[in-house]
């Protein structure tokens, strides 16, 4: 036998009218960590989830080590030694840790129809030990921890059986720094094993140092399959885009004098358990952005300037002397909000782009009479959908089939359409590919330039180096530090006041 | 692969008209199938069926927009009851007065009913199906001995004129709220997704208590319409009149979700619909027992074609 683990063979699928993956025929060999790259909607992850029985392929064939599989659940791609760690969260509320790893499995731990649970439970602490997740234990409620704990029991019970292939679907954007070196161990011990790994991450440095092979799609089609020896990010940036990235990515000035104009004053805002005594003021025309580990708090942030905090204390306050204390208000005076969690908070799903966007500018679009015309409504949306670019059949299609680019850019959409002049950007580039990246960072810039206020939660560090005048750290629900936009600064002056 | 799109979105836009068209297929279909049947009597007896369609449409487009936001109302039967012994006992004082009254205590109702559901954030069918008994058992104290008669004043107002009038105001002006201001966007929002709404600035606890406010008002007012057809409140008075609702609304095309796909044709057509599929069916000879069996099966097919699977989950 070769050292082929897995040959994909014109696998296609759709969804609706959208072709996902279009003929699509590459190999994966053994012991090897083969990235999958590609932009929003190139077809990685419906790729991955095909294989790993989550959606089902329409054409085509998987072939592990010679024998074709065809999982119909992920049970079944279990059990043909297939596993994967998905974007979001995939762990169960509402079952212990143990239940969590064996879901699917309970059946070892069952004698005579009846499960044995400490022998489970025992199970899971050896696999925890081994691992070296001491902290979790076992028969904890999987609620009791955080989304970063939770996404490391995701990755024990994924590969504690040893499975031939290991997929990991965007898993790092989601992980602290810590987080992300536990899993680059296990992917590392995976590969040495023998076994495979199918990476997907939108992080191309990080692909090109971790992974040996790295395959591009595009728009669903299969482009290539390069060393990662033989290849660097620019090659890559093309391969994923087609033509040469050329342009600013971040903000090029740097010695730009910001203006001293106050527009929002926060004052001893606090969220029980979130945040507490945080002051800072937000100036005409700035950028500031605020960083942190995921759950230093930074995230609510946003909500809290946003009137969307429960139970917030404190206050925010504009120039004009408006307090900002719910979200009716906050929207009246022009500050607009996108969420980290943008398929829940953000946009509704199963509803047309067209009603997304005009959603929180209706007032403006009625007449006297309060009457709303469908041709207005429509011409409005589609004005900012195009400006943005969004790639869509019309406005009248649902957001909820849209890529994460895609969706992000209607919510900007929305809030360029309401014309705010202070925008709480939270993760505005969360899962999205360097091209959309790039948009989103020069739509900062422009609005920037023409006296809009931003301020830009970020979990990648580099991106608030690249884009923000000044960055606030967070740490434990307080502030830890604020840098100044400069050339000489780096992720470890930051790293070092956020942990 | 041009080709396949266009191909496919075809596919989708017939599968869609399919969808909408289906219960105007239906309620055409059925009126033809049970003319025949029925050789003709039915046609003939269209001014007894329309009276029964006034009550179940009016009190339907007050559910409509609750059902727009994905809740459900199941105490519409004893709001209807309340409002008409309210009418009755008023209605010797004063007709408008006993008009007002009816719609008042309807809105009392459905305030009663939001309190619950928005302040105490009770999901709504468990709410509405406590108050169903709470106000039944006043409508039973209230009516057991004797129905409460109105004042023979009311049968002045028995005419076709006044009761369409009433039906055709109750939709007309519905109909250009709910489509042509924010009123009917927000509503969908609601339903598609609450916690987004909310963030996009729509004050979305607001909305959901004037719609419960607004939905019991209307039926409030269907309550005059009964009393001018009926004369007096039984203790039965608006019994079941929530799942006639239901079951119109869905024969109509409503996804019991709610959400995006609602259209306010689905209040017209399924009332319609169900108001001679009960009659055709009566007319036919079939015996009570055998009209609920039939209705029964008829809803469940109609919810498992409309059912928006996806946002199932959201009934609130």
């Amino acid at each position: 036998m070769s050292d082929i683990r897995l040959e994909v063979k014109n696998v296609s699928k759709s969804f609706g009218i959208t072709k996902a993956l279009d003929d699509v025929s590459f190999n994966i060999s053994k012991g090897e960590i083969h990235a999958l790259i590609g932009e929003n909607g190139s077809g990685k992850s419906t790729l991955t989830n095909s294989l790993s029985g989550i959606y089902h392929k329409d054409y085509g064939s998987f072939i592990l080590d010679g024998k074709e599989v065809d999982p119909s659940n992920q049970v079944e791609a279990n059990n043909e030694g297939i596993s994967i760690i998905v974007q979001e969260l995939g762990t169960l509320d509402g079952l212990t840790v143990a239940e969590n790893i064996f879901l699917g499995h309970e059946d070892s731990f069952v004698k005579m129809g009846i499960k044995n649970t400490s022998a489970m439970n025992r199970k899971a602490n050896e696999l925890l030990k081994k691992y070296g997740f001491d902290r979790i234990k076992a028969s904890d409620m999987i609620d009791d921890y955080n989304f970063e704990d939770r996404k490391l029991v995701e990755i024990v019970k994924a590969t504690y059986f040893d499975p031939k292939i290991v997929v990991i679907d965007e898993t790092t954007t989601a992980l602290s720094r810590e987080g992300r070196d536990e899993l680059y161990k296990h992917m590392k011990r995976i590969k040495a094993e023998g076994n495979t790994v199918i990476f997907i991450s939108h992080d191309l440095p990080e692909v090109l140092t971790l992974s040996d092979t790295i395959t591009v799609l595009r728009d669903g089609v299969y482009i290539d399959t390069v060393k990662s020896s033989e290849i660097d990010e620019d090659g890559l940036k093309k391969l994923m885009v087609g033509r040469d990235v050329t342009g600013a990515y971040y903000r090029a000035d740097y010695d730009e004098e910001v203006s001293s104009e106050v527009v929002m004053k926060v004052e001893n805002v606090s969220v029980p358990g979130l945040i507490s005594n945080i002051n800072f003021e937000l100036h005409k025309g700035e950028i500031l952005g605020f960083g942190g580990l995921s759950e230093s708090g930074m995230h609510e942030i946003g909500k809290a300037c946003f009137g969307a905090s429960f139970d917030r204390t404190g206050s925010v306050t504009l120039a004009d002397g408006t307090h900002i204390n719910d979200i009716p208000t906050a929207i009246a005076h022009s500050i607009a909000y996108t969420s980290k969690d943008r398929d829940n908070e953000s946009l509704i799903m199963n509803q047309s782009i067209r009603d997304n966007i005009c959603l929180p500018s209706l007032d403006k679009l009625s007449n006297k009479a309060h009457m709303l015309s469908d041709k207005k409504l429509k011409t409005f949306a589609d004005e900012y959908a195009k400006q943005m670019s969004t790639k869509m059949q019309s406005v009248d299609q649902f957001v909820s089939n849209l890529s994460g680019g895609n969706k992000q850019k209607v919510v900007l959409a929305r809030w360029i359409g309401k014309d705010s002049d202070i925008l709480l950007l939270d993760s505005p580039t969360r899962g999205i590919d360097i091209k959309v990246k790039q948009d989103i960072y020069q739509l900062m810039d422009k609005m920037r330039k023409s006296g809009k206020s931003i301020i830009m939660i970020s979990e990648e560090l580099a991106e608030l180096i690249g884009m923000c005048d000044r960055i606030i750290i967070m740490k434990d629900g307080l502030i830890s530090g604020e840098l100044p936009r400069s050339r000489d600064m780096d992720e470890n002056s930051l790293i070092a006041k956020m942990v | 692969m041009k080709d396949s799109k266009a191909g496919e979105l075809k596919k989708q836009f017939i599968y869609n008209l399919i969808r909408s068209s289906l219960p105007i297929i239906g309620l055409i279909a059925v009126c033809i199938v049970f003319n025949i049947l029925t050789h003709g009597s039915m046609w003939n007896s269209r001014k007894l069926i329309l009276n029964q369609i006034y009550v179940v449409m009016i009190s339907a487009t007050g559910v409509f927009f609750i059902m727009s936001m994905g809740g459900l109302d199941f105490s519409q039967g004893s709001i209807l009851g309340i409002a008409s012994i309210v009418v009755c006992l008023l209605s010797g004082v004063n007709i408008i007065v006993a008009i007002f009254g009816g719609i008042l205590a309807g809105a009392a109702i459905g305030a009663f009913n939001a309190f619950f559901y928005v302040k105490r954030k009770i999901k709504s069918f468990i709410v509405t199906i406590c108050t169903m008994f709470l106000f039944r058992g006043f409508i039973k104290y209230m009516a057991s001995n004797s129905p409460v008669a109105a004042s023979m004043k009311v049968y002045d107002y028995d005419t076709t004129a006044i009761k369409l009038g009433i039906t055709a105001a109750v939709l007309i002006i519905s109909f250009v709220v709910f489509r042509f201001t924010g009123f009917g966007i927000k509503l969908k929002a609601i339903g598609a997704g609450e916690k987004a709404t909310k963030f996009a600035g729509v004050r979305t606890d607001r909305v959901k208590f004037l719609i419960y406010v607004l939905s019991g008002a209307i039926t409030g007012l269907a309550a005059f319409v009964n009393i001018v057809k009926n004369g007096s409140a039984t203790a039965n008075v608006g019994s079941q009149l929530e799942t006639q609702i239901l079951i119109a609304l869905v024969l109509g095309g409503m996804p019991i979700s709610g959400g995006a796909k609602v259209r306010f044709e689905n209040v017209i057509v399924g009332s319609l619909l169900y108001v001679v599929l009960t009659n055709g069916l009566i007319m036919m000879g079939l015996s009570t027992q055998m009209m609920q069996l039939i209705q029964g099966i008829v809803f469940l097919i109609f919810v498992a074609i409309f059912a928006d699977r996806e946002s199932l989950s959201v009934i609130k």
